[in-house]
């Protein structure tokens, strides 16, 4: 009976979990990202290294990202400061599937970002976008101060929660 | 004797009809679930100004491209970058503007040509541009369009299947 469960299981939900699964989980390193920000200067994710940190994959002609910055920006001005039991400040590394320079650059002035932006505005051909396999925006992934994986893709309250439970007391 | 081996049997039917039940439960739910996730990444919503046999399959377009003496289609990028290969880029088609430069393309064009359009950001549910191409040329009469059927964005459905990709 078990082993019938199991099987039907397996043949339902197979093709969903192997699509899902990828090298990204919490315990992994992640993997280095090199990308210009605005003004064309180059910031590497791994100079980062000691903070908190929350890679936000996101573009502006994606509606649930844009709906999402709001949110980040309260994330980012209540923790920005505070210390981690794995890491000293909170950042967030902003990474843009945009494709055109001016919709990104005119987004982050007129919402008033102020945190990492980096693009090659290579759209969904970026090659970041193959590295982090993102099967679709938004996308994120949430590393300690030595640049391991401790969650993949929370959102709202359950990211706030996990940055949270991070925080030392 | 044949009171206790009756009794056995009844046991058996119970135990039997109880395995039916529970993997007819668990189907249930398995189905519904199964179901439920698929419709997040639907190619056509009840008021969607396509048809289903509008919806063209990647694998089948990039077999037409990949072969050099099939007739080739017009192939119109309506999103955010022309990435398939051969494709004329137009922009967003929820701008205005670059809705009137593919009218302008469409305008020169026979009624019954082989016209694909594609966009590729995001699920269909939430993509603002093929609702407004696709209108577009069904208004202009077209008799020979499709969409490309991108349910998921242009990385799942077209890159990562190394499909042609302009350079």
């Amino acid at each position: 009976m078990r082993i019938l469960i199991l099987s039907v299981a397996l043949l339902l939900f197979g093709g969903t979990i192997s699509a899902q699964s990828t090298g990204l989980e919490p315990g992994n390193k992640s993997p280095g990202i090199m990308l210009p920000n605005t003004k064309g200067d180059t910031v590497a994710l791994s100079s980062l290294k000691g903070k908190l940190v929350l890679i936000d994959f996101w573009a502006t002609w994606c509606s649930p990202c844009v709906a999402e910055q709001t949110e980040l920006a309260k994330l980012y001005n209540k923790y920005k400061q505070s210390t981690f039991t794995n890491g000293k400040g909170f950042e967030i590394y902003g990474v843009s599937l945009d494709a055109k320079k001016s919709n990104w650059e005119n987004f982050i002035t007129k919402n008033k970002i102020n945190w990492i932006q980096v693009s090659d505005l290579k759209f969904w051909r970026s090659p970041v976008a193959k590295t982090y396999n993102i099967q679709a925006l938004p996308f994120n992934i949430l590393m300690d101060g030595n640049g391991i994986i401790i969650a993949k893709n929370l959102h709202g309250i359950d990211l706030e929660k996990r940055i949270e439970s991070f925080l030392r007391k | 004797m044949n009171i206790s081996y009756a009794s056995s049997i009844r046991q058996l039917k119970i135990n039997n009809i109880r395995m039916k039940t529970k993997i007819l439960i668990f189907l249930f739910l398995a189905i519904t679930t199964s179901v439920f996730a698929s419709c997040q990444f639907t190619s056509q919503g009840q008021n969607d100004p396509w048809t289903q046999q509008q919806l063209l399959a990647p694998a089948d377009l990039a077999k037409v491209l990949n072969d050099p003496k099939a007739p080739q289609p017009l192939v119109f990028s309506i999103g955010m970058q022309a990435i398939i290969k051969g494709s004329i880029d137009i922009g967003p088609a929820m701008k205005a503007e670059n809705l009137n430069t593919l009218k302008e393309k469409l305008n020169k064009l026979p009624k019954n040509s082989q016209i694909v359009v594609y966009c590729g950001c995001c699920p269909f549910s939430r993509c603002p541009n093929i609702r407004p191409a696709m209108e577009l040329l069904k208004n202009m009469q077209f008799t020979n369009y499709k969409l490309l059927n991108l349910p998921q964005n242009i990385k799942v459905d077209w890159i990562d299947k190394d499909y042609p990709m302009a350079q």
